[in-house]
Order: C-alpha cells, then structure tokens, then sequence
C-alpha cells in the first residue's frame, strides 16, 4: 500500500501519516461511517481475537461482539460508536475499557476521514493516576522562571511515566532544537544544551506533532503489523491514531541512539510547536493510556504556562526598555548636552537593548560604553553604514559577513544594531552585541548526514551520536523586535529633543544678533550724538582763548579744557571704530602687508615723534583679510609697541611674520615696559589700563578692537610680556 | 534779499555760530545766510527759483531734524535752477556709507566737521579758495 521509498533526500516528503502499519502492541479496526462495516483491520488482530483479519473484512461492527470482547454479554460494541457519534465526541467514552481473554483492554475511538478507527490497546497501570498528575502539575508551576518550569515539568513527566530520560526540546528560528531541561537516570550521559539539526524532525512530523499532542512508540524492535483491507489505493489515513507505526528512518535514528522506547509530548505555544518534551527508555516500556493522557495534561499545562511565563518575561524586559528610555527621556530634558544625558547617567542608552557596548556618534565625538570596537574600528564601521545604508535602523547578527572588516572584532560586535539620528548619518547610534555561541554541541554531524556501509550508500540516519563540537562563528544572539522598538522610541525622543534644543538656540542666537545689533547701534549713536556738543566745547574753548580780555590764569584753564576735550573724542572715536568692526561686512582680499605695514609705521612714527626707535623688519607674507580693518589691527598693535617703549633708553621694536600650521602669525615685539601676567585676561577687554600706564595716553580700546577684528576674522591674538623688559603680540590669521 | 554767497543749513546753532565766526574771520565780505531746519530750507531753496537769486554755495549739515541733508541735496538736485550749484555735505560722521551716499546722491563734497574752532577756520580757508577762486575763474 505504502509504495514510497524513503531515503534521506525525500524524508520530509514521507508520507507519515499512512504507513499502512500500526505498532503491534494493540490492534485496530476501522469502520465506514456510514454503514458500519468493517474496512480496514490490523493483521494482528488474530493475536488478540480469534480470528484472522481477512474474516473480519466487509463484516458489520457488530460481529466483533461475538469474539468476546466483554463479559458481559449486554454489551454492544455498535452501540458504544453510535453512542459517541450522537454525542458528536468521543472524549466520554475513551478511553473505554474491555476485557479480551481475561486481560483488560482500552478501546480508543477516533475518527479517519470516511472512517471510524476502533484501536485496542493493553491496559497496564493498576491505580488511578488522577491524583498524582494534579500534585504534579502544581509542584511543576512553582517553578519561577521559564528553565525552572521546563525542568520541574521534566521532573514529573519523569515520575509519571519513568522513562529514563526526559528532555525538554525546544525549537529554535531556523528550526534546528535544542535540549533546554533534562531529568534522567544519573548513569546516563546529559544531553543537556545539545543541539539537534533541523532535518531531525520533519516538517510533516512536526505538523503532526500539532495534532496529536503525544505520541508514543513502544518497542523500535517489534515487527509492526500491516493493515489489510479490501478497498483499493485509499491507504487508511492514521494521523488521529494512537498505534500508527512508526517512520523506519525515525525508528533507525532511535535505533541509532540506543532507544528502546520513545514517548513525546507536544508543547504548543499560541499555535506554534515551542518544542517537545521527548522522553526515552533505554528497554522496551509501554505507557498505559492514562498515563499518557496525564502527560498530555502535563504538557498542556506546561504549554500554557510557557505561553504566560514567556509573555511575562517578554513584557518585563520590555518594561526594563522603557523605563530606561523614559529615565533617557528625562536626561535630555534637563541635560545641557544631548550626549551626556545619553551616557553619563546611571541608566544609559546601552539599557534600552540587551546589547554589551554602544558607540555614540554625535558632532564628530565618539562616545562608547560596554564592550566596543577600537574606535577607529568604529569610525570605520560609522563610515560604512553611512554608504552603505539608506535606512535609519540597520541591524545584523552577522556583520562580519556583510561587512568583512567586522571580523576583527566579532568577539564583541558579531551583532550590531545602528540608528541614524541625523539624516545625512553623521548622528548615529551603534548598539554591539557579541558573538554568542562560541560552540553548538550537536548531537551527531548535521552536515554528515548520510552514512555509507559496506560501499553501499546506505540511507539511513546518521549513526554517530557523538557530540559533535560546531565553532559557530561571527553570530551574535539576534536583535529583538523589542530591542528595535525600543531603539526607534529612542530616536524619536532624541530627534525632538535636538529640534526642541535647535530652536532653542536659533531663539536665543536670534536674541543675542538683536542684543548686539541693538548695542552697536547704540554706541554708534551715542557717540555720534556725544561728538556734536563736544566739538561745541572744544570750539567755543578756542574762542574764548582769542579774547583778549581773559587773564593767563583763565587761560590755562581754557587749555585744561581743550585738552579734555580732546581726550573725550579720541575716546568716542575708538569707541565707533570699535562698533564700525561689530557692524561691517568682511571682505577678504589679499593684503599687501610690506605697503601697509611702511606705511603704519611711517605714520605712528610721526605720531609719537618716534625717532630714537629702533625698527627691525622681519618677513611680512601678506594676509587675507579686510585690509582696513586688518591695517586698524596693526596700527594699534604698533602704536602701542611704540607708546610703551617710548620711555626706555633704546627703544626696538620688531615685526615678523612666519608660516605655521595653516597660519600665518605675526609678531609685533617691544622693549618697553611690559604687561604684568597678573593682568592677562584684562588686556583685550574694553577701557583696562594697567597700573604701570596711567601716564601713558589711552583709550582701552585699541586692543578690544584688535581682538574684535582678529575674531571677526577667524584668527588668534595672543601675547607674551614680562614686566619691564618688554611685550610681544601675536597675531594669527588663517592661511588660505 | 542780498544774494547770498554761501546758504548753510544747520540745526545746531552752536555750529552755526562758529561757522559765522570762522566765515567773517575768513573773509569779512562773504555773506552767509544759514537756516535751521529741512523745512525753512526747502522754502527758501523754491523761492531762490522764483527770485532768481542763486547761492555760490550750499552747505548742508547731515543730520537734520525732519528733511536730512541727503533729502535736501536730492530736492536741489531737482531744481533745474540750481543744478549747477555747488553742494557740499558737512557732517560729525565720517561713516563711509553717509560719505558714499552723499556723493550718489550728487554732492560735490563731503566735509567732516572739523574738529575745534582753528581747524573750522582753515576748512571755511580751503572751501573759500577752492570754490570761490574757480567761482570766479568760471565768471
């Protein structure tokens, strides 16, 4: 009947569910549905009744009565079925118990297509196991966490059925399983953490597995028992049987591991095959009906409780996720800068993952914390996800396969996850995870799966169950949805948070453009407004110093107040150039320095009548710059070496000019009195005069101005100065 | 009404004083006629068209209360009657932007307000001998 010739290539095309045997321990017989004949029977039905299966054939149900089914005589077998079919179940009357020649039987009602399966089978257990699956099941559930509850389930399906070993398997995403609890026999090898390949189980078993929650085979050495019929090409289809013999390739796989008896019990969890609990026995060992109808509920339950506890488990990790991401949240809002609030707390964005180590990018500054790459190792990674990803998320758990270089620090990253704050990527976020299982102890070659005997290729499961070590390399435990929504909730907190801090300094940058503007203007103004009556003075002073009438007394206070007038406007003067810097446009050009500095020095000369000094020149490369502004800068700068240098005996000063990283910086460099370095700060602000020129001339502008043009231009102004013994000012301008 | 040989406009009658002074210390004969505000100003400059009576030289201070120099240089501009006159722009602020405006706008100088009464004096010296020579040298 069942022509399909199985190897190793087509067993997940094995039509499992119609071997045309069932497992000899128990015998079948099928009915059609609509009359009641008998159709299909077991040919070992002869073992237990006295009869051959080919007499049975075409018959009504109701002649099995005859074979003595039961004692009592009242007893229908038909009866039983309609019984069940007007119930529409057979969930009260199954297991229903039979005495064959003396020894108790269950008859097991299910239904196969146009059939009714009628499978027989020993009764063996001799108490009632009610009681003891209830106190298993709730010893079971104390257990706290997901692997407690998997152990202790594997610990009572143990004393329900004694098998010798118990594990609980569990199936992974690419669905190869591993052992995740154990309970067995001490003298037993562990299984423990095994990994077992995909092609172990089946699609189709696995599918099965769904519908019938457990599934036991008996004896892998007994001969199984063909099922004869008379109907042609309709294999009887066993897959809501509890006899259905077994796959040979399944059986050779046990075979292989030295199993006698095999039994599994289905976990279920929200529809999906979660994994299995599989229980061998290392000799032949049936377990009795009820048994295994505990261990269903066993399962169930467990099933159940995995759905609950996983749910849990997932909902409290997601908790953790938020509530760090909420504390972050809070960070950004009262931190000055957007990185510190991000690492520099005690919950950081490394919490919002289950990632080891996290890289923020952020303003061309890398920030790590955990475990981490080499930072050019980053930079370099940053640099391709940049041209590599036009997406804001981009996660792997095997970066060093798409992105070789990773491979030099996959121990830590073999797994990253990046998140792009800014559009154009120089803003992102790197989350690691490390490469996680360094080994996989398989349980035989998954990549070896076929054996060959005798120099025949010999189908059949492998037959080495060593443990067989697979370094799986570059792989990193994935990224959980979980960890991708926390990550995207981030991001948008972090993008409010810069757009929020953004307009925040556009207001307060417009604010200050206001201020400034409003204080130019205004010292513009005023010292236009303060010129007008100051000239006023100066000239009605000069009047009064033509009439004739006034003595010489009256005369020196006229000076006295000319010269304060004087005073007075070369004040208000410096002060409109000074505002004249803040409020004009740059435009750079190239400035001739040798024209320009001759003609300052010529004119500071004559200005300070400076012919005693002493003036060498050095290298003078030309600047780019705003050459009015640039020669303000130096006519400041040379009028003071000039100015505090004009008491000492041999007055020297020195301008040069040299080429240094990207600058050119001159110096200006006097024999005169000094600065004293306690004033360093003072020098460049508005209106500070030192202690040692209160004789001298000055405004205490020149050099605010100097520093306000430097600036303006991008440069540097700087000086060093000893008292008494002289100063020298830099000043550096960028080289273009 | 005497032709006047110089018409300044200047609000402040300090100023105005010292440009008196200093315009008699230069040459006693000049006659100078001064007004202190736009609006005066633009009377007279209207009625200068009507009685033909035509200023050698306008002087216009910068900064006027209501019609600003730069506003009375514009309207003389537009008289055809005074197209040829001399104006210069005299003014505290040597702002290269007022300076630019001025020359624009038409001026034939820009004058920053010299600073005390002896440099008044040889400003009012140079203005004198360099448009009233050529004044002449054109008659």
């Amino acid at each position: 009947m069942n022509n399909f010739s199985v190897d190793l290539t087509n067993c997940d095309k094995e039509p499992i569910h119609i071997p045309g045997k069932i497992q000899s321990h128990g015998f079948l017989i099928a009915v059609d549905k609509t009359d009641l004949n008998i159709t299909y029977v077991s040919e070992n039905v002869s073992k237990f009744l006295d009869v051959t299966a080919n007499q049975l054939l075409d018959k009504p149900l109701a002649s099995l009565n005859q074979f003595t089914l039961q004692q009592d005589s009242d007893f229908k077998i038909e009866d039983l079925l309609r019984l069940g079919i007007i119930k529409e179940s057979f969930d009260a009357i199954t297991p229903y118990p039979l005495t064959i020649n003396s020894k108790p039987f269950y008859l097991i009602i299910s239904v196969s297509n146009q059939n009714w399966l009628l499978e027989f089978e020993p009764v063996t257990l001799q108490y009632d196991i009610q009681s003891s699956i209830g106190r298993s099941a709730s010893s079971m559930l104390q257990g706290k966490s997901v692997l407690d509850l998997l152990k202790g389930a594997a610990v009572e399906v143990k004393k329900l059925i004694g098998f010798d070993r118990i594990m609980v398997y569990k199936f992974l995403d690419d669905g190869h399983g591993e052992v995740v609890a154990e309970e067995k026999e001490d003298e037993l090898e562990s299984f423990f953490g095994l990994h077992y390949p995909a092609s172990d189980i089946p699609k189709q078993a696995r599918e099965l597995y769904k519908l019938n929650l457990t599934r036991l085979i008996a004896d892998v050495n007994t001969e199984d028992s063909p099922i004869v019929t008379y109907i042609e090409n309709t294999p009887l289809d066993l897959t809501n049987g509890c006899l259905r013999a077994v796959s040979p390739i399944h059986i050779q796989y046990l075979k292989n591991m030295g199993v006698y008896s095999s039994f599994s019990i289905s976990l279920v969890v929200g529809d999906e095959l979660w994994g299995l609990i599989a229980c061998h026995n290392y000799s032949p060992k049936f377990i009795d009906y009820k048994a295994r109808e505990g261990s269903k509920l066993i399962g169930q339950i467990l099933s159940s409780a995995l759905e609950y506890r996983q749910a849990e488990e997932d909902a409290e990790v997601v908790e953790q996720f938020k509530d760090a991401v909420a504390i972050i949240s809070g960070h950004l809002n009262r931190d000055k800068y957007l990185v510190d609030a991000l690492v520099n707390h005690q919950r950081t964005i490394l919490d919002i993952t289950k990632a080891t180590g996290v890289a923020v990018i952020f303003e061309n500054n890398l920030k790590t914390l955990g475990d981490v790459p080499l930072e050019e190792d980053i930079w370099e990674l940053a640099s391709w996800l940049k041209t590599n990803s036009d997406e804001s998320i981009y996660y792997t758990h095997r970066l060093s396969e798409i992105f070789p270089p990773g491979k030099k620090y996959k121990e830590i990253a073999a797994g990253i996850l990046s998140c792009a704050i800014s559009k154009d990527f120089e803003e992102i976020i790197i989350w690691f995870k490390p490469e996680q299982l360094t080994t996989v102890n398989w349980a035989g070659n998954p990549e070896k799966p076929v054996t060959f005997e005798e120099g025949l290729m010999s189908l059949s499961p492998r037959k080495s169950f060593e443990t067989w070590s697979q370094v799986v390399k570059k792989t990193s435990e994935k990224w959980y949805p979980e960890e991708i929504t926390s990550v995207l909730r981030i991001r948008e907190i972090i993008i409010t948070e810069i757009n929020k801090k953004a307009s925040e300094i556009r207001l307060l940058n417009d604010k200050l453009q206001a201020a400034y503007d409003e204080l130019d203007t205004f010292s513009y103004t005023v010292s236009h407004d303060l010129r007008t009556p100051l000239t006023s003075i100066k000239t009605y002073a000069e009047l009064l110093l033509k009439n004739k009438s006034i003595d010489g007394n009256g005369l020196k206070m006229i000076q006295r107040i000319i010269l304060g007038a004087d005073k007075m406007n070369l004040l208000i003067k410096e002060i409109l150039h000074l505002a004249r810097v803040g409020r004009s446009e740059i435009v750079f050009e190239k400035v001739n320095m040798p024209e320009i500095i001759n003609d300052i020095v010529t004119e500071v000369w004559t200005a300070f009548k400076a012919d005693n000094a002493e003036l060498i020149l050095g290298q003078l490369h030309d600047l780019k710059g705003d050459k009015t502004m640039i020669a303000q800068v130096f006519t400041n700068l040379i009028s003071n070496a000039v100015k505090y240098s004009s008491m000492v005996e041999k007055p020297k000063i020195e301008i040069s000019s040299y080429i240094d990283n990207n600058e050119i910086i001159y110096a200006i460099c006097d024999n005169g009195i000094g600065i004293d370095n306690r004033y360093y700060d003072r020098v460049f602000e508005l209106f500070k005069w030192m202690d040692n020129v209160k004789d001298i001339d000055g405004t205490g502008v020149g050099l605010a101005i100097v520093k306000r043009i430097v600036e303006r231009h991008n440069g540097r102004v700087w000086f060093e100065s000893k008292l008494n013994s002289g100063s020298k000012f830099y000043v550096a301008l960028k080289y273009r | 009404m005497k032709t006047p040989d110089i018409f300044y406009v200047e609000d402040d009658t300090d100023y105005a004083f010292f440009m008196q002074t200093a315009v008699s210390e230069v040459k006693d004969s000049l006659n100078l006629t001064i007004v202190e505000d736009g609006t005066e100003a633009l009377r007279r400059l209207q009625s200068f068209e009507e009685s033909k009576i035509k200023p050698k030289l306008i002087l216009l201070d910068l900064n006027l209360p209501g019609l600003s120099g730069i506003d009375l240089l514009k309207i003389i501009r537009d008289i055809p009657f005074l197209r040829s006159t001399p104006v210069i722009l005299f003014s505290t602020s040597d702002n290269p932007d007022d300076v630019k405006a001025c020359m624009e706008f038409g001026a034939n100088a820009y004058l920053t307000k010299p600073d005390g009464y002896d440099n008044l004096v040889k400003c009012v010296h140079s203005v004198h001998d360099f448009w009233f020579n050529q004044h002449l040298r054109l008659n």
